[in-house]
């Protein structure tokens, strides 16, 4: 497996070429080059709020309003936003899509001890809430956005990309 | 201090096309003077977020005023919220913030006496901020005044957050609400997104 992540630039075209509008997102070790990626782009609109509640309820005002936001979003964030995802996302079938940085993700195959309970949890967190999510560990994975972007129409329910490792420039 | 019934018949009087959010006791009492498509109930869509969806609203939709009818307790529980309205709150953006002192929707717990809400709203960058670099904070405190600036901050660019001491003296109607994903619906036909 390459673990050298996905292409911060090639992702920035995917959600471009997808029509997506805003991207919410607060900066992590994992997602930073994404983050300078969406930052320096004249088409995406960068919004960082200060917690992962308020991204998830931003984002429902935006789609609301007819616009397409990205949450990228770290598990431990995702984890934060639980009555946001729930109240915003789930109960009301608003079509969040979702990032997710799996931090812990790296560190545990590679057999590092203690496990990162945020890397124990993110899996089992999404399949509880019914989040159906796709592996993007490297550019060969990009299509995973779009079939995530796809299945969040269809069914007009959130749906998440798992990002595994940081992503490159 | 403000009756609360009284400032919303007074809102509903001079509001035309702007969006209204409202949230807690505000669902339950703006309805009283108000049947309009755009407004939207966020109550149990997620604990101190109305403000932060009426922001995501007001970005997507700068053609109208979003109005954010929220209680102060509610903002306790997203306090950062108001950093990020300094920072990037559009100028149609209305927050009137219904400061009761309390968590009166459960039973009127007082909320921690000394929080500031005038000072913590300047204090986060809203005055002379938000997207526009014209934010402002404003405190009214009687129903007089706020009648007289209620057609200015309805046209005038923001953003705004007004800080509104109130009570209520009328009873509270029962929770009666739709689902969230039909009130979800009804707004984006009313703004002819669907």
């Amino acid at each position: 497996m390459n673990e050298t992540g996905a292409s911060a630039a090639k992702t920035i075209e995917i959600l471009k070429a997808l029509g997506f509008t805003h991207v919410l997102m607060i900066p992590d070790s994992e997602s930073r080059q994404l983050f300078d990626a969406v930052e320096t782009d004249d088409t995406l609109q960068l919004i960082t709020p200060c917690r992962e509640g308020e991204s998830v309820a931003i984002a429902a005002g935006l789609w609301t309003g007819g616009r397409k936001p990205l949450l990228v979003i770290q598990n431990t964030g995702f984890m934060e936003a639980g009555d946001a995802l729930r109240g915003c996302g789930l109960g009301p079938r608003v079509p969040l899509r979702l990032m997710i940085g799996w931090r812990g993700y790296a560190g545990a195959l590679a057999g590092k001890r203690p496990i990162d309970s945020a890397y124990t949890y993110t899996e089992s967190l999404l399949r509880a809430w019914g989040i159906p999510f796709w592996h993007l560990m490297n550019d060969a994975d990009l299509g995973t956005i779009e079939a995530m972007d796809r299945k969040a129409a269809e069914s007009s329910m959130p749906a998440a990309v798992v990002t595994g490792y940081a992503f490159r420039p | 201090m403000i009756e609360r019934m009284d400032l919303f018949r007074s809102l509903a009087e001079k509001r035309t096309d702007e969006i209204v959010v409202m949230t807690m006791t505000a669902t339950l009492q703006w309805p009283l003077v108000s049947r309009s498509e755009l407004d939207f109930d966020f109550l149990a869509f997620g604990m101190g977020h109305a403000g932060d969806f009426g922001l995501g609203l007001a970005l997507a939709r700068p053609e109208r005023k979003t109005i954010v009818l929220k209680g102060d307790g509610g903002l306790l529980m997203s306090l950062g919220s108001l950093v990020t309205f300094g920072r990037y709150a559009p100028g149609n953006l209305l927050i009137l913030l219904l400061e009761n002192r309390s968590y009166e929707m459960t039973g009127a717990q007082p909320l921690p006496p000394r929080a500031d809400f005038t000072a913590l709203s300047r204090a986060a960058g809203i005055e002379g901020g938000g997207a526009t670099g014209k934010g402002k904070v404003e405190r009214i405190e009687t129903l007089s005044v706020f009648q007289e600036a209620l057609p200015r901050l309805l046209i005038e660019e923001g953003p705004h957050v007004v800080i509104l001491p109130v009570v209520n003296n009328q009873p509270l109607p029962r929770i009666n609400h739709s689902d969230h994903s039909g009130r979800i619906q009804k707004l984006r036909r009313a703004l002819g997104v669907i």
